[in-house]
């Protein structure tokens, strides 16, 4: 890292007296039109999970394991299978190693938070109780351009796909939706709709700040002063530190661990193993471990595994499998 | 005659899937209602159309049953299948059967209706429940009114935030019902008034192409104006553009202004919102760019060593000194060497992984701010190109020798790592590459020796010619096998076989190659090595072969002139078959024959293998 990119990076992060003034113009008139006090990040996520378990939701709490999003939460990927229903709403923390930026771009980050909520099956109103959702955030529906815009999302480590949206809220992202199809490469027996609220996102929205940095996480405490020291430093493992040889180990060893499992019938602890392992080869990414082939190798092996667990789940539940895709 | 609305309303469809309910509809009104809408509806949220003037009721349909002749054996089990007795059915054309009478058309609408939402097929299709239809995205309402009777369904629904259920009162009444709603259901208006705001605006562009997309975007356009800070021009602007276009299908305007299409909202909360959004996003993207800056695009195709082109192809420090190389052989000067060891550099770079579709234009943008001259930034702007079969050429010298050399270069590694494609599989875009490196040769006039090409990827590049040129194939075959010496003398010799085709010329060349490879061609291991004058013994012999010593053959010159030069072969050879056994019974002389046969067959074949050419 040469001191000029440190500088350069600073400069954009510290803006000038005339920046500062267009942003507040922003902000002012981002408040006026809208919520009538913005909410801080913990209020927002309270307000989700009050929402949610109003409706019914189980609210869940975040697993235990790196995950690299919501939807691999056994809370998600293997209660969306089989045919009980299910709601569940849950904060994710999801940790990409390839997005860092060493605390440095304020837009780009290799651990950030996701609301997830599943509804399966997914009720004819879903998407009216997504909006409603964040009505309850304080957000006037009628007075942005609110969106629905294609997304068809795929997870080939997972075997999974489904069909959906990015949601836009005056051109922001600020949720993904999907209506599962296949998981494990298992058609869905009821179709679950998940959707996955971007958490930073939707608190720029709503407070009208530009980067993540910025954002009020508590009264008086940032989101920077919560995690920025924290990006610098993963960062610093996930691109230079992390070790090659003991990762490229450690995800055999996961591979068998989690074939054992399945041979002795442990679907659940089973799924744990597909998850290290899907952890271990984003870290091997980061650290530019893998050539192009090598990668695609990699997602084979982790997806089927996630097959094998998902096959085994629906098994160990007394459940006729569905057949396979 | 009633007029009949059915209005489909779903979750936001995919562009691509309105524009297949916009080609199916029609059909499907066709197939399942017997008559064509009138008018298409087509949106995010619905799809459907009106027909007008429809028949009160279904057609008559007659039913034919067992031959008349049959009566006694048939009659009485088709009568019992259809619920009738025998002596109702009806002779007709010498067969019996019963007149089924049409129906109202309020009673078969369900049904017919049920078969039409369930008619449609989408490229990307889900299902959302256990009614088992499957659809672009959930169906949640289905609306039919024969004029102002409702067959299927209550009401429809107005714009997703502004209104909730809406009545409509007839069939006719559908549209402006709808309209008071905030919905424009006519694909084709809600365009015209996006133009049209576009237009009051003005000076927009849409270089990505999204119109089509942002159409249905939208149940309501509005048309707002907006503009992010001077300080984002500071990027490279296809990023910017990019940026707008592909990220958040805004239309650029000039320098700092956008317009984006909104589906509602209010206009000053909704453009402050996408601007902050778009400047977020140039933000972003100007990080990128100024590390990429400060690393240089020197000290970025340095880093190359370790980027790996592809798996057993080594690195793309490998693959630009490998290009360097045929950048040499294919002529190119120092612009052009140059421009080949910065080409990859922006594999390197982070703006290139973020924005991979500009890679070379981002490679182009950091030699011209390291201060390389044009002729250098140009060539690795244009390496890709073509980079589809009818897209633009470059229009650069260097970038012409750049883009071929790469792509020899892609097609010699991956045909030597075993990568030739197979049926529909091209992971590698070879097909793609070789098209373009054929489109360098006839379009671009750039030569390239055929030489510079290994045997199996010569084979499959000189392939495309066949496909690529205004001739038939067996020309091209014909000039594959002359002595042309580079791709674009190749096509050119094709195009003159078959231009001078119909020439005696021709003729003459064409029956003698043909002669000499029918009786030798087959024979060559029975040749001599070489043509013995001294075992020449008829007159015949020895004049053919005085002939072929003086004819003029230049395989590379022009043709014309080289077929009337082979032509005057022709009666020479017709006197040697009419006086020369050429299966003599001494194994010299008959080996000698074939041997002479042989050189005038390869004479004339350096204009090409006439043996390809049906007569």
């Amino acid at each position: 890292m040469t001191s000029e990119v440190v500088e350069a990076a600073a400069r954009s992060i510290d803006a000038t007296a005339e920046e500062q003034a267009t942003r507040s113009h922003c902000e002012a008139s981002l408040r006026k039109c809208d919520t009538p006090e913005a909410v801080n990040y913990q209020e927002m996520i309270i307000a989700l999970e009050r929402y949610w378990a109003d409706y019914g939701c189980v609210l869940a709490q975040p697993y235990h394991t790196e995950l690299a999003a919501g939807t691999m939460n056994p809370n998600t990927f293997l209660r969306s299978l089989g045919p009980k229903p299910w709601n569940v709403a849950y904060v994710e923390p999801v940790i990409r190693p390839l997005d860092g930026r060493y605390g440095e771009n304020p837009f780009r980050f290799q651990h950030y938070f996701q609301y997830q909520v599943v509804l399966k099956p997914a009720p004819e109103d879903v998407l009216d109780l997504y909006w409603a959702s964040l009505e309850a955030l304080g957000i006037d529906l009628r007075k942005h351009d609110m969106r629905l815009v294609e997304d068809d999302w795929e997870q080939p480590t997972l075997g999974a796909w489904g069909l959906g949206w990015e949601v836009w809220c005056d051109g922001m992202e600020i949720t993904q939706w999907t209506y599962f199809q296949q998981l494990g490469g298992f058609d869905v027996e009821l179709v679950p709709a998940e959707m996955t609220y971007g958490l930073e996102r939707l608190a720029m929205f709503l407070q009208g700040k530009r980067t993540a940095f910025e954002l009020e996480w508590a009264p008086g405490v940032t989101w920077g002063e919560v995690y920025r020291e924290a990006e610098r430093e993963w960062s610093r493992y996930n691109f230079e530190e992390a070790p090659v040889e003991v990762l490229t180990r450690r995800f055999q060893e996961h591979e068998a661990e989690c074939r054992h499992l399945l041979e002795v019938g442990l679907p659940i602890p089973a799924y744990d193993q597909v998850l290290k392992c899907s952890h271990t080869f984003n870290l091997l990414d980061a650290r530019g471990a893998l050539s192009v082939t090598e990668r695609a190798a990699y997602i084979g092996r982790v997806r089927r595994l996630a097959r094998g667990v998902a096959e085994a789940y629906l098994e160990a539940q007394g459940e006729n499998a569905v057949a396979a895709a | 005659m009633p007029s009949l609305l059915l209005e489909i309303g779903a979750e936001e469809l995919p562009a691509a899937a309105c524009r297949e309910a916009e080609t199916q509809l029609p059909d499907l009104a066709r197939a399942h209602i017997g008559a064509a809408p009138s008018q298409l509806f087509v949106g995010p949220r619905r799809v459907g159309f009106l027909i007008n003037d429809l028949a009160e009721r279904t057609a008559d349909e007659w039913v034919k049953g067992p031959p008349e002749n049959l009566r006694d054996k048939a009659a009485a089990g088709f009568a019992k299948k259809h619920g009738v007795n025998v002596e109702e059915l009806e002779l007709r054309d010498g067969f019996l059967g019963i007149t089924v009478p049409g129906r109202r058309l309020r009673e078969v609408l369900p049904e017919q209706i049920d078969r039409i939402v369930r008619g449609f097929s989408f490229t990307r299709s889900m299902r959302w429940d256990e009614s088992g239809i499957r659809f672009a995205r959930p169906v949640r309402w289905v609306l039919a009114k024969l004029d102002d009777e409702t067959i299927v369904g209550e009401t429809s629904f107005g714009h997703r935030f502004t209104h909730g259920a809406v009545a409509i009162p007839s069939a006719a009444g559908y549209v402006n019902a709808l309209r008071a709603a905030d919905v424009e259901p006519v694909a084709e208006e809600r365009r015209r008034e996006i133009v049209e705001g576009l237009d009051a605006i003005g000076g927009w562009s849409d270089p990505g192409g999204k119109l089509d997309e942002v159409v249905h975007l939208v149940e309501k356009p509005i048309v707002l104006e907006g503009r992010f800070d001077e300080r984002f021009l500071q990027l490279p602007e296809r990023v910017i553009v990019t940026t707008m276009q592909s990220h958040q299908r805004y239309f650029p305007i000039e320098r700092t202004r956008f317009a984006v299409v909104s589906n509602g909202g209010e206009p000053e909360v909704v453009i402050a919102g996408h601007t902050q959004v778009l400047e977020a996003r140039l933000e972003d993207a100007t990080f990128t760019f100024e590390r990429d800056l400060a690393t240089g695009i020197d000290a970025l195709a340095e880093r190359l060593a370790s980027i790996t082109f592809f798996t057993g192809a080594g690195s793309f420090a490998e693959k630009a000194a490998r290009v360097a190389k045929l950048v040499e052989r294919l002529g190119g000067g120092e612009a052009s060497l140059e421009a080949a060891r910065l080409a990859k550099a922006d594999q390197g770079s982070e703006l290139v992984r973020e924005f991979p579709e500009l890679e070379g234009y981002i490679g182009a943008e950091y030699a011209r701010l390291a201060g390389y001259p044009d002729g250098v930034t140009k060539a690795i702007e244009e390496q890709y190109l073509p980079d589809s079969s009818g897209g633009p050429l470059p229009q650069t010298e260097p970038g012409k020798v750049l883009a071929a050399a790469d792509k020899l270069d892609t097609l010699q590694t991956a045909f030597e790592l075993g990568h030739r494609p197979s049926g529909s599989r091209d992971p590698y875009g070879l097909r793609r590459a070789a098209i373009g490196l054929v489109r360098l040769a006839l379009e671009g006039g750039l030569t390239i020796e055929r030489d510079l090409l290994q045997r199996e990827v010569g084979e499959f590049v000189e392939e495309r010619l066949e496909s690529l040129l205004d001739v038939p194939v067996e020309y091209v075959r014909a000039a594959r096998a002359s002595s042309a010496p580079d791709l674009g003398a190749v096509a050119r010799r094709a195009q003159e076989l078959y231009r001078e085709r119909e020439t005696p010329a021709f003729e003459g060349v064409y029956t003698a190659y043909e002669r000499a490879h029918r009786l030798a061609g087959k024979a060559q291991d029975e040749a001599a090595e070489q043509l013995d004058r001294a075992l020449l013994v008829e007159d015949a012999e020895k004049a053919l072969a005085e002939a072929l010593a003086t004819v003029a053959i230049d395989g590379n010159g022009d043709l014309q002139a080289a077929l009337e030069s082979g032509a005057e072969l022709a009666p020479v050879m017709e006197r040697f078959f009419d006086e020369v056994l050429v299966m003599a019974e001494d194994d010299a002389v008959r080996a000698n024959r074939l041997r002479l046969l042989l050189d005038v067959r390869d004479a004339l074949g350096a204009l090409g293998d006439f043996s390809q050419i049906p007569r």
